[in-house]
Formats: structure tokens, sequence, C-alpha cells
């Protein structure tokens, strides 16, 4: 039991870590704000869910548990919101998505 | 591995610091400053003082932020470049962060049980606090009860300055609305 | 296994912060700290079980609610600044 409950904490983890990683590569790499707002939202909040999942696999206390339960509850909800807050900040501010004809976001 | 990650973080420390001294446009400046809050939270928690962390996440990436883009869209966000060199600044920091080093060099060792200030008025608050205040928490019964006054005093400070940043915000508010090209919304509203 | 995690996050970290001091636009630097923000209460909870010390979730707790309410402020202050245009004026 301990053994599966290692394992599936593992791959939880390493799903999560390597989400989190690739989100930030595409934060760094990718050309206008909206791509990466794709890239950090999404990858970001399965990385952190699966982060703590993983964690939370672990966790020898009940009172451990849930407080980990709450964290990811509240990414689960508040960090889709932030980000489409972002873009609708972004939007009403007129910045302009890139496309493939443009050479760059016009101002 | 705990000093892999103090190390990681102290060197994303030093780059924000020295980007947050580079950079001219304030927007960034103070978004690089809730960064570098949230890494020094990091940093407090690591070396197990989490309740000043605490403070440092709340106070340095929550108010603070929220404090200075106010005072941003009161003010240009753009820093002038200095005419003078500044090189007395250059020579009093290094002056005064060398002898700041230097004096570490007598302080007891990190988490060292027999350091004065662990050996001073500890042991008597630990044994007795429980009994002669009734607060359960060690803390608590130091803050509100054996150091009530300078607590006291300590909030007193707070809510001051508070009301003035407050005045402060909301005063230039008031008058930029006046203005009849400014349709900028309340700028204070929210401090 | 935690190791991996915190390795993971401050990689993550470190690449946030690139993007923060790059910009190049504003909302930019609002994601890269809103990442490095998610990120720091992610770290803090794997501390928290690297050193053994779950207690420290509380905090980590509070963080994850810090983080959101900064980020909805630092908005509400975009959404009617004029530094918003200076900052994408400057690409």
């Amino acid at each position: 039991m301990a053994a599966t409950l290692d394992i599936l904490s593992w791959i939880l983890i390493v799903i999560g870590a390597g989400l989190s990683i690739v989100g930030a590569v595409g934060l760094l790499r990718f050309p206008d704000f909206f791509t990466r707002l794709h890239a950090a939202g999404i990858a970001d909040t399965l990385g952190a869910w699966a982060l703590m999942v993983g964690i939370l696999l672990q966790a020898e206390s009940w009172l451990v548990a849930v407080k980990l339960i709450l964290i990811v509850v509240f990414l689960f909800f508040t960090s889709p919101t932030a980000t489409h807050a972002l873009a609708r900040a972004a939007l009403a501010s007129r910045l302009n998505p890139w496309t493939k004809n443009a050479t760059g976001p016009k101002p | 591995m705990i000093l892999a990650i103090d190390i990681a973080l102290l060197v994303m420390l030093a780059v924000v610091g020295i980007a947050i001294i580079r950079l001219r446009n304030l927007f960034a400046v103070v978004m690089l400053s809730g960064i570098y809050s949230l890494l020094m939270a990091s940093t407090f928690v690591l070396l197990d003082a989490v309740d000043v962390a605490f403070t440092e996440a709340a106070v340095g990436a929550g108010i603070s932020t929220v404090l200075l883009l106010g005072v941003l869209t009161l003010t240009k966000s753009r820093e002038k470049i200095p005419v003078t060199t500044p090189l007395l600044p250059l020579v009093t920091v290094v002056v005064t962060g060398a002898l700041l080093i230097y004096g570490t060099w007598d302080l007891p060792a990190f988490g060292d049980p027999n350091a004065p200030a662990h050996r001073h008025v500890a042991p008597e608050y630990l044994a007795e606090a429980t009994h002669e205040t009734g607060a359960p928490n060690v803390v608590t019964a130091v803050l509100a009860s054996y150091r009530g006054y300078d607590t006291l005093g300590e909030v007193t400070v707070i809510f001051t300055a508070g009301i003035g940043v407050l005045l402060l915000l909301s005063g230039s508010g008031v008058l930029r609305r006046r203005e009849p090209e400014e349709n900028d919304d309340k700028p204070g509203g929210a401090a | 296994m935690f190791t991996a995690a915190a390795i993971g996050i401050l990689v993550t970290m470190s690449l946030a912060l690139m993007r923060a001091l790059l910009g190049p636009t504003t909302f930019d630097r609002i994601l890269a700290l809103n990442m490095v923000g998610t990120k720091t209460t992610l770290l803090i909870a794997v501390v928290g079980f690297l050193t053994d010390r779950p207690d420290f979730m509380d905090i980590a707790l509070v963080y994850a609610l810090i983080n959101f309410i900064g980020v909805i402020a630092v908005l509400r202050y975009t959404k009617y600044g004029e530094f918003l245009t200076e900052g994408s004026a400057e690409e």
C-alpha cells in the first residue's frame, strides 16, 4: 500500500514539476503576451495541482491533508480566475494578439 | 538540500536587487519588488522564522505593491536618469556593508541554544508563561502580556502611518478628479 | 521525492523571474509575479515536507490567498493607470 502511494506521488510530482517547467519555458519563449498567458495559465494550474496532490499522498496526519486539500482547491479556483482577469485587462487596454503575418504586437 | 534552496533563493534575490537598481520603468520595479518580497519570505520560512515570513508576504508582496501602484497612478512611471555619478553613496554603502559583515562575525551561530538571546529571559518565559498569563501560546503571552505596552506602541505607530498614507493618497485623488480632462478612477480608493 | 519537486519549483521560479526582468509589457510582469507567487506557495509546502515540519501548510495556504488578492488588486490599478500605455509603447 505504502509502495503504491509512493509510486503514485512520484508520478504526480514528476508530472507537476515537468508541467511547471514547461509552462515557465513557454512563459519565456512565446512571442507575445497572450500566448505566454496561455502557456503559463494552463500548464501552471495543472502543474501546481499535480504537485500538491503528489505531496498530499505523503501527508501523515489528517490536519495536514485537509490544509493541503484547501490549498489545492484555492489554487484550482484562483489561478484560472487570475489568468482570466489578466487576459481581460490586457484586452481592455487594447493589447493586440500576435498573428503570424504581423512582426509583433502593435502598441 | 535546504542549503541548496537557500543558495538558489539568495542568487535570485541578488539578481532581482540588481535589476531593481538598473531598471528605469517604475512599474517593472514595483513588480520586481513584489517578487523580491516573495523570495525573501521563502528565505524566512527556510530560516524557521515563519511569523516574519508571513508579515513579509502580507506587507511586502501584498500591501506595499498596491500602495506603490497607487502612488504610480499619481506620478510619472519613469525614473529620471541621474546627472551626477553616485560615487559618494556607493562608498557609503560599501563601507556600511563591510562594517555590518564584520559585525556578523561576533554573532552566535544560527540556532545556537547557548546564544545570549536564548539564555536571558527565554527560559523564564517558557517556564512561567502559562500559569502567569493564562495564554496557551508562549509567543502570544510575550507579545500581549509581558510586552503589552510595547505592542500597544507598535500598533499605534502602524495605525498612524496607515491614516497618514490614506490621507496622502485620497487627498491627491480629490485634487486630480477636479481637473476637467481627467476621468481617472479614484486612485486612492482601495488603498 | 520532495527534493525533485523543490528543484522543479526553483527552476520554474528562475525562468519566471527572467520573464519579469525582460518584460516587455506590464502584463507580462504581472503574469510573472503571479507565477512566482504560486511557486512560492508550492515551495513552502514542499519545504515543510522536506524538513518534516508540515505545520508550514498554514503559511502556504495564506500565501495562496494573498497572491490571488494581490493580482486582482494590481489589475484594478493597471486598468486605469497611465503607466499601462507607456509600458506597451516600449516594445
